[in-house]
């Protein structure tokens, strides 16, 4: 099954269609979720805590398997354990709300971590990384600004610098896709700010597709082509900034200010 | 207290004080041996005063070899074990790997160091060679499980992120295990060096070598006093060893545990 034929948008990257998913029998975190990523896109999905958000990007990498529905990533179904899939997963950077780094390893080990499924054995058992690798790395964490903290241990760091290690270990990747769950919803708003600029700005140079949760509908719209609401596990809305004016195009309205501020955090400074 | 824990003591009560009338063991026996006490003690006092150099000699080298078969043993045994351990983790491993590996490790672990080594001075012969076999066994036995339980406490996040990537089983256990665990894994292999060197001490009750050798061959001879001068070079070394390995934990096991506190509370 290939998810382009006959397709009219011959360049989505990822697409739902009616899905459904649940953590056990009784509860459902998602129902019939239909949606498509084009590629290239900075696609974002705004909701409140408990609405699924972190469950539908999930989904996207094949951390966890839909109970209902088809999904197609690049035209396959996700699954970890086909060899085929993997491979895609090693070009999809995930950035976990947890960031989910090696505490007792240094930022270039945990940064080496999107390096190695293409790494020989030799090279990750012994740690002895190749030069490209090694400038690949440097040049991001340059880039992500960690400049020199390649042999500090990531226990050691601020929170917005481990931030920005998980960033810089997605980007080791070489990614296609990148899915980020609330990166950025912990920090000041100066921070966060910096952060989504850096992001937005290596998604564009990457020509990558950009898939973000965001716990603040504003800055969604911002920095996202495309917002995605989901309300108790449900796709309510698909926002779109068109000559400034949010228009749903799940419905075809226009949205009202109502919406912005149900899903509007106060900025923190 | 409430009634229940008052009913546990008089159970656990009952038991001692029957156990002890059916297997006969009597506190009046304990009182009227200790004058017995006191003869050994008087004969390990004479003894000590005039301790002979080629004595003195004998007990550094077989303590050494002790040393020595104990620190082979906790060595091949640990990295034996390390593997065996990550196919026992259920966080790494499916049910039909750890199930039957933990299998394996409760039937190593069912026996006590001195059945292996008479198991293996009846396979190898006496000797160093025979305890060194039996100190390994034990320690995989052992050390596996507090590996595979060290590993099972690795925080999940960085084992989903790793698997995210697509990592390999081998890649996960490389760069995220090893490195999360590792404060742990350094502390185990500390605990059973110590342990195996006091272990190893009694492996020559069995004929498997080591200073064991001349404490029970001179408890059978009835030299008392030769006996307790080599068992006070075990409780010296034993000390020693004691002592330095709580200056490699302060240094590199407790440093760590201290950095991931400090992580959290960020």
């Amino acid at each position: 099954m290939d998810g382009s034929d006959g397709d009219p948008d011959g360049d989505v990257i990822i697409r739902m269609d009616g899905v459904w998913a649940s953590y056990d029998v009784r509860n459902t975190t998602l129902q019939e979720i239909n949606l498509k990523i084009k590629a290239g896109t900075n696609y974002a999905i705004v909701g409140l805590s408990g609405s699924g958000k972190s469950t539908l990007l999930k989904l996207m990498n094949g951390m966890m398997v839909p109970s209902r529905g088809t999904i197609l990533v690049e035209g396959h179904k996700p699954d970890p354990q086909n060899k085929q899939f993997r491979e895609i997963m090693s070009r999809i950077g995930y950035i976990p709300q947890s960031l989910g780094l090696v505490r007792n390893s240094t930022v270039l080990d945990n940064v080496m971590m999107g390096a190695l499924p293409r790494m020989k054995p030799s090279q990750f058992l012994l740690k002895r990384y190749s030069r490209s690798d090694l400038e690949q790395a440097r040049r991001i964490l340059d880039r992500v600004g960690l400049p020199g903290k390649e042999d500090r241990k990531a226990y050691m760091l601020s929170g917005g610098e481990k931030r920005r290690v998980a960033i810089a270990r997605a980007f080791m990747q070489n990614p296609r896709i990148l899915l980020a769950d609330e990166i950025v919803s912990e920090l000041d708003g100066t921070t966060s700010r910096e952060i989504m600029n850096l992001v937005a700005g290596m998604q564009k140079d990457a020509g990558l597709t950009a898939i973000m949760i965001h716990h603040d509908i504003r800055l969604a719209l911002e920095f996202a082509d495309r917002v995605t609401v989901v309300q108790a596990g449900r796709k309510v809305m698909e926002l779109g900034v068109d000559n400034d004016e949010i228009l749903d195009f799940q419905s075809g309205n226009s949205t009202t200010q109502e919406i912005l501020e149900m899903y509007g955090d106060d900025p923190k400074e | 207290m409430t009634p229940k824990s008052n009913l546990a003591i008089g159970v656990i009560a009952a038991v001692v004080i029957a156990g002890s009338w059916h297997i006969d063991a009597n506190p009046g026996e304990f009182v009227d041996g200790l004058p017995n006490l006191w003869m050994v003690a008087e004969e390990v006092a004479v003894e000590l005063a005039e301790v002979e150099s080629t004595m003195v000699d004998r007990a550094f080298w077989s303590m050494l070899e002790t040393i020595l078969m104990a620190f082979i043993g906790t060595m091949v045994g640990y990295a034996l074990a390390f593997p065996m351990s990550l196919l026992a983790s259920r966080n790494l491993t499916s049910r039909w790997v750890y199930v039957p590996m933990r299998g394996i490790l409760a039937a190593v672990r069912t026996f006590p160091s001195i059945m292996w080594a008479l198991l293996f001075v009846i396979m190898v012969g006496p000797g160093p060679f025979a305890g060194i076999l039996a100190i390994t066994m034990y320690t995989i036995g052992f050390v596996a499980k507090l590996q595979y339980e060290a590993i099972e406490t690795i925080d999940a996040d960085p084992m989903d992120a790793a698997s995210s990537i697509g990592l390999s089983k081998l890649q996960i256990v490389r760069f995220v295990v090893i490195p999360e665990s590792a404060s742990h894994l350094l502390g185990q292999l500390l605990y059973m060096f110590d342990y195996n060197v006091r272990q190893t001490s009694i492996l020559g009750l069995v004929g498997a070598g080591g200073i064991g050798f001349y404490i029970i061959t001179y408890i059978k001879f009835l030299q008392y006093g030769k006996a307790a001068f080599f068992m006070l070079v075990v409780l010296i070394t034993v000390l020693i060893i004691d002592w330095v390995s709580l200056k490699l934990r302060d240094r590199y096991v407790i440093k760590s545990q201290r950095g991931v506190a400090a992580d959290g509370a960020i």
